[in-house]
């Protein structure tokens, strides 16, 4: 690697001072997370450290409620992706392969709900869920969800299916396929990567979401993990090092979603412009 | 005709799930939460009372409301500010080429991913009064003599919270920006540069264009998105310290589920609604993207 010239130093030292703003919580709170309970409240601290343990997330798995919550987490995120995938996938496909009046306004309408805030569907939903007897349950949160995630779902598998050519399914009816088989022979197959970042998307809202779990579920045996880890700094004694290992277990989806996706993130920004 | 009616089951049978679940949990909900705001409607009573829209003359009447108007106000400013020029910054020091720049660009990705529950829980830790890192590092440099409340604060609240959303959406602005760098073509740079322009230059005729019409756009989607924040500023303050953190969507979740008053807090939503679509048309008055000349494709 050839040095950089001189005229890019200055930048580069930006660089790096962007980058220390932008890395150095998350640096701060691995940290925190394998530090004792004792060395934690005696600052000040030093930034480097080799005396770690795992304390804290002992503390978190044993002495909290932390596993309830992330069943019950799992269990809402797996519900909003498989209710997801079923809807938007086939109403993407519905509407880039037939022609019916208000197809267009039914697709810009998905869109235009991103601008109701969501206190303004919280709120109804609360009374609603109430009246019928579905707060604190899986699937109450579950549609809570879906009022987030599935209109932008059905936009992206809108616009995906109108890049998966329909000359391959024509060349399935030809070959005497029936309409179902070639939509999940054919087509379905080519919308892959779209399906794949919806199930994706779904995933990160229900598993990000606070606003519906904190308004919704009001039984301890059912609060998912966002509402669940609020609850630990209302108490008495704040233990910081296990809310951070709280902290970095969930958003260990995160990165694993960013590693698995750097490639596919980069190349996205090349192209896309 | 009997292919006419297999084209039907088939509109039918992909359309009927995605309408169905949008109806139920998005439409009737919307439209339900904007009738209550014409009804009096408490938790306490099963029945509905028509008074058309004395909510709406209640909030008004409210001081409380008025105040968080202006904190909304300020805090989707501010932090809309903050966000566009620390994501500009970033998506320039980005547009170039050095070691490790995917690692780097990754790293960039991850605030706008994490839950926010996470971001939340991180800064009440890193501006802690008492053990806080931030007030050791700015305590060690001499910057302050005592450590500083950030969260808890009456003058630092508002700023800390702006700079909490800020860390975490910027990176979105970022992406984006960058997006749009990486398609300008590097010969508008070069014609420039033949004519004598110098960086500084090089940025205000030919970069800066080329953004206009993205920068335009994010400013209006990152300022509809942080009016409507609840819950950034609900995990880091409750709205607290004396209310001066506490912004319309914190209003109404306060009326809705401490004073149990479901008419009076619609009507706040959909006055929030409202402003949004309102300041939306105003906007595209003023700036209109689609006027925008296309320059260096």
């Amino acid at each position: 690697m050839i040095p950089a010239p001189r005229s890019r130093r200055p930048l580069m030292i930006l660089l790096f001072l962007v980058l220390v703003v932008v890395a150095f919580p998350f640096y701060w709170m691995l940290l925190s997370s394998l530090t004792p309970r004792t060395v934690l409240f005696q600052p000040p601290y030093k930034f480097f450290r080799l005396d770690l343990s795992l304390e804290n997330y002992r503390d978190l798995f044993f002495a909290t409620e932390f596993l309830i919550y992330l069943k019950n987490s799992i269990i809402c995120a797996a519900g909003a992706i498989l209710l997801n995938l079923f809807a938007a996938t086939l109403a993407g496909y519905g509407l880039t392969r037939f022609t019916f009046p208000g197809k267009k306004q039914f697709a810009h309408g998905t869109l235009f709900s991103y601008m109701f805030p969501p206190m303004l569907l919280a709120i109804p939903l609360y009374i609603i869920l109430s009246s019928l007897q579905m707060r604190n349950t899986y699937i109450g949160l579950i549609l809570a969800h879906m009022s987030i995630s599935l209109p932008l779902n059905i936009w992206i598998m809108w616009q995906y299916f109108q890049i998966v050519p329909i000359s391959l399914e024509e060349a399935a009816w030809v070959c005497g396929a029936s309409k179902l088989r070639a939509l999940r022979e054919v087509c379905l197959p080519s919308a892959k990567p779209g399906i794949l970042s919806i199930a994706i998307f779904s995933f990160a809202l229900s598993w990000n979401d606070f606003t519906f779990a904190f308004i919704l579920q009001t039984d301890k045996n059912m609060f998912t993990l966002p509402i669940g880890l609020a609850t630990f700094v209302e108490q008495t004694a704040i233990h910081w090092g296990m809310i951070m290992s709280s902290a970095v277990l969930v958003s260990i989806p995160t990165f694993a979603l960013v590693f698995f996706l750097q490639r596919y993130l980069l190349s996205g920004l090349r192209v896309g412009g | 005709m009997k292919e006419h009616k297999y084209n039907l089951f088939w509109i039918l049978g992909t359309t009927v799930p995605a309408v169905l679940f949008l109806t139920v949990v998005a439409y009737l909900p919307i439209f339900y939460a904007v009738s209550i705001s014409f009804f009096k409607k408490t938790a306490f009573s099963a029945t509905m009372t028509w008074i058309g829209l004395r909510n709406f003359l209640w909030i008004f009447e409210d001081g409380d409301f008025w105040a968080a108007l202006g904190r909304s106000t300020f805090f989707t400013v501010g932090s809309v500010i903050v966000q566009l020029l620390w994501g500009l910054g970033v998506a320039l020091l980005l547009n170039r080429s050095f070691r490790g720049q995917t690692l780097v660009r990754s790293l960039f990705i991850l605030p706008y991913l994490l839950p926010t529950i996470v971001v939340a829980l991180l800064f009440q830790w890193l501006l802690n009064q008492e053990y806080g890192v931030l007030n050791q590092i700015l305590m060690q440099l001499g910057v302050i003599q005592l450590p500083i409340n950030f969260l808890g604060g009456l003058q630092t609240s508002m700023y800390s919270v702006i700079g909490s959303v800020s860390w975490q959406y910027s990176s979105f602005v970022a992406l984006m920006l960058l997006a749009r760098l990486q398609a300008i073509s590097p010969k508008l740079y070069e014609a420039a540069r033949v004519c004598g322009a110098g960086p500084l230059r090089c940025f205000w005729d030919v970069t800066l264009p080329n953004l206009k019409s993205t920068l335009v756009l994010l400013a209006l989607l990152r300022g509809i998105w942080m009016f409507n924040k609840f819950e950034n500023i609900w995990l880091l303050t409750r709205g607290g310290p004396l209310k001066t953190t506490e912004t319309l969507p914190i209003y109404a979740y306060r009326l809705a589920f401490e004073e149990f008053n479901f008419g009076t807090a619609a009507a706040t939503c959909t006055v929030m609604f409202l402003v949004l679509v309102l300041g939306s048309i105003a906007y595209f008055k003023f700036f209109d993207p689609t006027r925008e000349v296309e320059v260096g494709r």
